[in-house]
């Protein structure tokens, strides 16, 4: 046993020997793994909104035969509805096309629309011009926790059908304040029909109604938004655009010819929102035209057009989103976007063509309805906004004169246009980082040469710290100052704020021209004291520049800097602008810049300097031809750090600017950077929505920035590193 | 004159600006911190309020807030006349007034010009009022009354006033302390206990058997029992709500007399009647509130105790989760790893990233940390409380998390400086005498590493204390109804969302309705941080002067 012993020790001491290994191996690869991770994981996140659609076909389902007149889906879209011609309205399992319900009107129909931009009301037109309204909801059981969904019909406004008249066309929505217009056309007659702030299940009352003769018989009718105008085309392709906000005086707004008179086209559709229509016409041409109301009156211009694969047929729009899509003759689907002018993907369905076509309302299921069958297609198209050159690239928007970088991610409305072009926010990241260092590079580095070259060692101990002390001030602190303490003063006090930022470097150079006169003797026993001969000369610059300000804001700027700056030169004037972020950021960056190129100058090798000053150099010389040259990739690679810093900081941005995405260089008004824009807009935004995704690309653009900025400034430094140790 | 070019030829007179720019870094830096200091600590003084008489004849109570020239350009855009400034005057003085009385006399601030002025006066019975909402009042306590509900209210005048009304107070709180004692007490216990038999019902029907009869009816039954002690305790809380009503103060302002009934009185304090040591009793009074009381009225009163409660218990945790990890990783970096090209370039992407934005971070985190692993863990092991979340939405589990993340490179770079410093040759000697590596490490390397560790993981809590972007995705709101840690199982909850000094400062600052009377809290919240990061870092830069101290007798 006795001999056991030391071995058994030997062995527990290998065995802990190992197992330290082990386990500081593990722990160690483990980490530097997760720093890999974190970048996958923002690069996952972020490049699905890259991804093309998809187009599966899910089969079809039988129906009893009937002449259908328009095919619809639920929320989730696990039933179908269908309405036909006989009057019947049928309700049918996705999945297995059971039948869940039906329902007849006892009625001959003619027309049948959804009620825009409800998802759940219907108007149909009788062949006796009786016009009926029908609502439909779906409820939810969950039978030995399965799902089972029962529709049901009723009539939304009352049991009683409204005499409407015979039409060949028909439209119908709901605006905001729930006031419903229909429109018809028969022949050369439009009917309009308004009823103020219906409320379902209450009958319609106080029906306002006029009819409107036009000169030739329209081919499509739709709504404008908020009920306040008519699309009409005619046969000879001309649009004329009505205003009917007032019934007892409809005037055409804007008459515009869309295609050629004789040319023949094929299917026209409003987008969500209504502010623009998707005109098909001719074999591979598509064109959006949007509607612009400005100074220079009501405008239906086409704004682009898409290349598709042949003859369109039908063009479906999407429920929610400014999507559409493009049914070709041949029976190929194409999907489509405007705003990034993507075709998400085209699908050769090779199918007939459809009595009636339907989508869901989450845009991910479409089907085409037959007499005695629906084919279903599901959709897969979760991030269509987004294209390369939306990101980077001007674009045309519904309403707008002409292409604009634009950053509007989300509004109240909800048949808003996201307007996701990255470029504002670029611009503002370099904007604010630009000022930032503008304030910051020429403070940091001068002041780490004097630190470094000039101070008694014993005042840089004291120096040096406290400097990079400033590094720790949390940022929301600067933030705060920055925005409520500094933004205000140098709003009331513009032109004193401006006179000192030129008097400062003015009375320096002054006072280092004085100090070049003086006897040598007197210098060489003031040398190393500069910083304290500085302070009187800087207070005193400083309060002969705020007493003089407003004299010379009554000189020069006729009294009031801010109403001269936008007059005369026509700048506009934020509280909260790139100044003030300058100033306060430039204070965030400068102990990181001041910290880097400090050591990078002390750390020159001593011999080097006294062999310069050995040689004769003044101290300056030595330091322009020999420390700064050795010391230059040192200041270089301090500056990158700066840059990253700045083009990161998130806080101080927030606070201190007003946090709008505009392209304006002008130092008097704000930005919105990228990290500020994640600080405001992540928390509200939906998981694995495209504004989500694109906000996770935009993090990834901040990681990789920064990371390149940085990994430049290790190299330089490490270089830098080795050249000393070999000096 | 050759003296002149010669000295401007050798450059030493753009040493001048050198030294500006030095002088300018560190004026900036005491500015700042001057400023933050100064405004937050007098925030707390119990300033004079003043009496003014207007030309008019009109008076106007309140604290003089600001005193301003406006140019003469200014003063007629804003409305005033010309007649009233004399001949070549060119500005006019204002003063701010903070006259309080929000809701009964607005409005709570108010300019008053120099000629407006006939006498400043600073009467020793004006009282600052305390309220437990809409912020300060101001005015002569004209009377107090007992028992307002009766129809004839005892009315008390003159000198008795003060002593009545003391004991009014005394009493007030310990009602106060009562209603605080009950709410967090057993009415709190009650309703999580309400909640934990909510929560066993659901999982009940989750099961995969469907629910056992027996256990629902013990918890229907439980829960009953619950609801009457419920219903018991609110009755009893009812009960010292109205006791709190009842007395009230007749406070008169010249322009208006109100009522100001007791219970939303907090506290009295009759300023101008302070000598200078009672003004620094009450100073040292409110400075120990701000510090010790919950906040009030959005948090722009009240105190920020659950937001020093917060940041303090995400900083411990964030240190638990980066100390060890950090240090392993540096070990392993400096002792174990094979020194090569990769290591090297594994060491920059280290450094590097202490330089990727904090809001990045934040994005990881809430994605990844709060999406991805929260979700995952709700669906595994709390899906009765579903669809609302328990891991799956921003907390302070996932905060620290973040946090420790962002700050590993600062442990791991400090911790790595520290082992290089420490001489080759001790670790030789360690393995020469036939010490395993382990041994060199446990009892050679490490514990003359402890200093530059203790370093990093202090400038690591220095930085996460002061961070805020990735707090605002990650677990931080604005007002947590409880703190995190607590009487109730698990006493600490890391599942629950905090509040931060840092955020207290943005939200208070740019969020609050009434920024101009919550801007001086503000200042007091900013220099509390100051000093909570600025202390750590001192406190690091100590200890990193200690350490460089020791090993200059090694080498």
């Amino acid at each position: 046993m006795a001999e056991h012993a030391p071995n058994a020790h030997l062995a527990r001491r290998h065995l802990i020997d190992r197992l330290t290994t082990r386990v500081v191996s593990f722990g160690g690869i483990t980490v530097l793994a997760t720093i890999v991770a974190i970048f996958l994981y923002l690069l996952f996140a972020a490049l699905p909104i890259f991804s093309d659609a998809r187009i599966t076909p899910a089969g079809g389902i039988a129906l009893p035969p009937r002449d259908t007149r328009l095919v619809d889906f639920n929320e989730n879209a696990d039933a179908l509805m269908r309405v036909s011609t006989d009057g019947s309205i049928e309700f049918f399992g996705v999945a297995d096309g059971a039948a869940l319900a039906a329902y007849t009107l006892g009625a001959q129909i003619t027309q049948v629309r959804r009620v825009e931009p409800t998802l759940d009301t219907y108007a149909l037109l009788d062949n006796r011009g009786l016009l009926w309204f029908v609502r439909v909801d779906y409820r939810v059981d969950f039978v030995a926790a399965e799902r089972k969904v029962r529709p049901r019909a009723a009539f939304a406004f009352g049991p009683q059908p409204v005499a409407f008249g015979q039409a060949q066309m028909l439209d119908a929505q709901l605006d905001n304040a729930n006031n419903l217009l229909i429109a018809g056309a028969s022949a050369q007659r439009i009917t309009l029909l308004g009823y103020d702030d219906v409320e379902s299940g209450i009958p319609l009352l106080n029906p306002r109604r006029t009819t409107v003769l036009m000169d030739q018989a329209p081919q499509h009718l739709s709504i404008g938004p908020r009920n306040e105008w008519l699309y009409a085309v005619s046969a000879s392709n001309r649009m004329q655009v009505l205003a009917v906000n007032n019934f007892d005086f409809v005037e055409e707004l804007f008459r515009t010819q869309i295609a050629a008179s004789g040319a023949r086209i094929d299917a026209i559709a409003p987008l969500v929102g209504r502010r623009s229509l998707v005109i098909s016409s001719g074999a591979g041409n598509a064109t959006q035209w949007s509607v612009q109301r400005d100074d220079l009156g009501f405008r239906l211009q086409p704004i682009r057009s898409f290349d598709t694969s042949g003859r369109g047929l039908a063009i479906v729009a999407e429920p929610r989103r400014k999507g559409f899509a493009l049914i070709h003759d041949g029976g190929t689907i194409d999907l489509l976007y405007p705003a990034s002018e993507r075709l998400l993907t085209s699908f050769e369905g090779a199918l007939q063509a459809p009595l009636a076509l339907g989508m869901a309302p989450r845009a991910n299921l479409l089907a085409f309805a037959y007499n005695d069958r629906v084919m279903l297609f599901e959709l897969d198209n979760p991030h269509p906004e987004i294209s390369l050159a939306s990101l980077l690239t001007p674009t045309w928007y519904e309403g707008y004169k002409g292409p604009v970088f634009s950053w509007q991610s989300s509004s109240a409305d909800i048949d808003f246009e996201p307007k996701f072009s990255i470029v504002p926010l670029l611009f503002g990241t370099l904007k604010a980082a630009f000022y930032a260092l503008l304030f910051a590079l020429p403070l940091a580095v001068l002041g780490a040469i004097y630190t470094a070259h000039y101070l008694s060692p014993s005042m840089r101990a004291w120096i040096k710290p406290s400097i990079e002390t400033m590094a720790a001030l949390p940022t929301v602190v600067l933030g705060f100052l920055g925005g409520l303490w500094l933004a205000p003063i140098v709003e009331d006090n513009l032109s004193e704020t401006l006179n000192l930022l030129v008097a400062l470097p003015l009375s320096l150079a002054a006072c280092a021209l004085l100090w070049s006169t003086l006897p040598r003797r007197l210098i060489q026993r003031i040398e190393g004291w500069q910083p304290l001969l500085v302070i009187p000369v800087l207070a005193g610059t400083a309060v002969i520049a705020i007493l003089s300000g407003e004299m010379l804001e009554a000189e020069l700027f006729a009294g009031d800097s801010r109403l001269w700056l936008r007059d005369e030169l026509g700048l506009d004037y934020a509280q909260r602008n790139a100044l003030v972020v300058g100033m306060v950021m430039g204070l965030a960056v400068i102990p990181t810049i001041y910290a880097i190129a400090e050591d990078a100058i002390h750390n020159v090798p001593g011999h080097l300097i006294t062999g310069s000053l050995a040689l004769g150099a003044s101290r300056w010389q030595t330091l322009t031809r020999v420390v700064l040259l050795t010391a230059g990739p040192g200041i270089f690679s301090a500056i990158m750090v700066g840059i990253g810093r700045a083009v990161g900081e998130t806080m101080i941005v927030l606070m201190a600017t007003g946090n709008t995405p505009i392209l304006e260089f002008n130092v008097f008004e704000g930005m919105r950077t990228f990290a500020s824009n994640i600080a405001v807009e992540l928390p509200e935004s939906d998981v694995a929505s495209t504004h989500y995704r694109l906000l996770f690309l935009s993090a990834l653009a901040l990681f990789i920035i920064t990371f390149f900025f940085n990994t430049i400034a290790e190299v330089v430094r490490e270089r830098l590193r080795t050249h000393y140790g070999n000096l | 004159m050759k003296n002149w070019l010669n000295n401007l030829q050798n450059g030493e007179p753009w040493v001048w600006f050198s030294a500006a720019a030095l002088v300018t870094c560190v004026a900036a830096v005491s500015a700042v911190v001057c400023l933050v200091a100064f405004r937050g600590l007098t925030h707390f003084w119990p300033a004079d309020v003043a009496e003014i008489t207007l030309v008019g004849g009109e008076r106007v109570i309140g604290e003089i807030v600001e005193v301003d020239d406006l140019s003469r350009a200014s003063f007629i855009e804003n409305g005033g006349s010309e007649e009233i400034l004399q001949a070549g005057q060119q500005s006019v003085t204002r003063w701010l007034l903070k006259t309080g009385n929000r809701r009964i006399d607005p409005p709570d601030f108010r300019w008053v010009f120099a000629h407006e002025m006939a006498l400043i006066e600073y009467p020793e019975d004006i009282v600052v009022i305390e309220r437990e909402a809409w912020g300060n009042a101001y005015g002569h306590i004209v009377a107090i009354e007992l028992n307002t509900s009766d129809p004839e209210p005892t009315v008390v005048k003159g000198t008795s006033i003060d002593s009545v009304l003391l004991s009014a107070l005394v009493r007030l709180d310990d009602t106060r302390g009562a209603i605080r004692e009950l709410e967090q007490g057993s009415l709190n216990r009650i309703s999580s206990e309400l909640e934990a038999l909510r929560l066993e019902l659901r999982r009940q029907e989750l099961s995969h058997d469907g629910p056992e009869l027996t256990a629902v009816a013990n918890i229907a039954a439980q829960e009953r029992v619950l609801l009457t002690a419920y219903r018991e305790q609110e009755q009893i809380l009812s009960g010292l709500l109205s006791s709190l009503t009842g007395t009230a103060l007749v406070i008169n302002t010249h322009s208006k007399q109100w009522h100001q009934d007791m219970s939303e009185v907090l506290r009295v304090q009759w300023p101008n009647r302070m000598s200078f040591p009672g003004k620094f009793r009450a100073w040292l009074g409110n400075v120990w509130r701000f510090l010790s009381d919950n906040p009030r009225e959005a948090n722009t009163e009240g105190g920020v105790f659950p937001a020093i409660f917060g940041t303090v218990l995400m900083v411990l945790l964030m240190s638990v989760f980066v100390a060890p990890i950090g240090i392993i990783t540096a070990i392993y970096l400096h002792e174990y790893a094979q020194q090569g090209p990769l290591v090297r370039t594994l060491r920059i992407a280290v450094g590097n990233l202490a330089g990727v934005p904090s809001i990045v971070y934040g994005v990881f985190g809430l994605g990844f940390f709060v999406y991805v692993l929260g979700g995952n863990l709700d669906t595994l092991f709390f899906p009765e409380a579903l669809p609302a979340p328990t891991f799956g939405t921003p907390g302070l589990i996932w905060a620290s998390l973040t946090l420790a993340l962002l700050t590993l490179p600062v442990v791991i770079v400090s911790t790595e400086e520290g082992l290089t410093r420490i001489p080759q040759s001790l670790r030789e000697g360690s393995l020469a005498l036939g010490a395993t590596r382990a041994e060199t490490l446990f009892r050679v390397v490490l514990p003359m590493a402890t200093p530059a560790m203790l370093t990093g993981i202090i400038l690591a809590v220095a930085r996460a204390a002061g961070e805020v972007a990735p707090l605002m995705l990650v677990g931080v709101v604005k007002l947590a109804p409880q703190l995190p840690i607590d009487g109730e199982f698990p006493f600490l909850h890391l599942d629950r969302k905090f509040m931060h000094l840092g955020f207290h400062i943005y939200d208070v600052g740019f969020q609050s309705a009434n920024i101009e009377a919550a801007r001086p809290l503000v200042y007091a919240t900013a220099l509390l941080l100051i000093t909570i990061v600025i202390g750590l870092n001192l406190s690091a830069i100590a200890l990193r002067n200690r350490l460089e101290r020791s090993y200059n007798t090694f080498e």
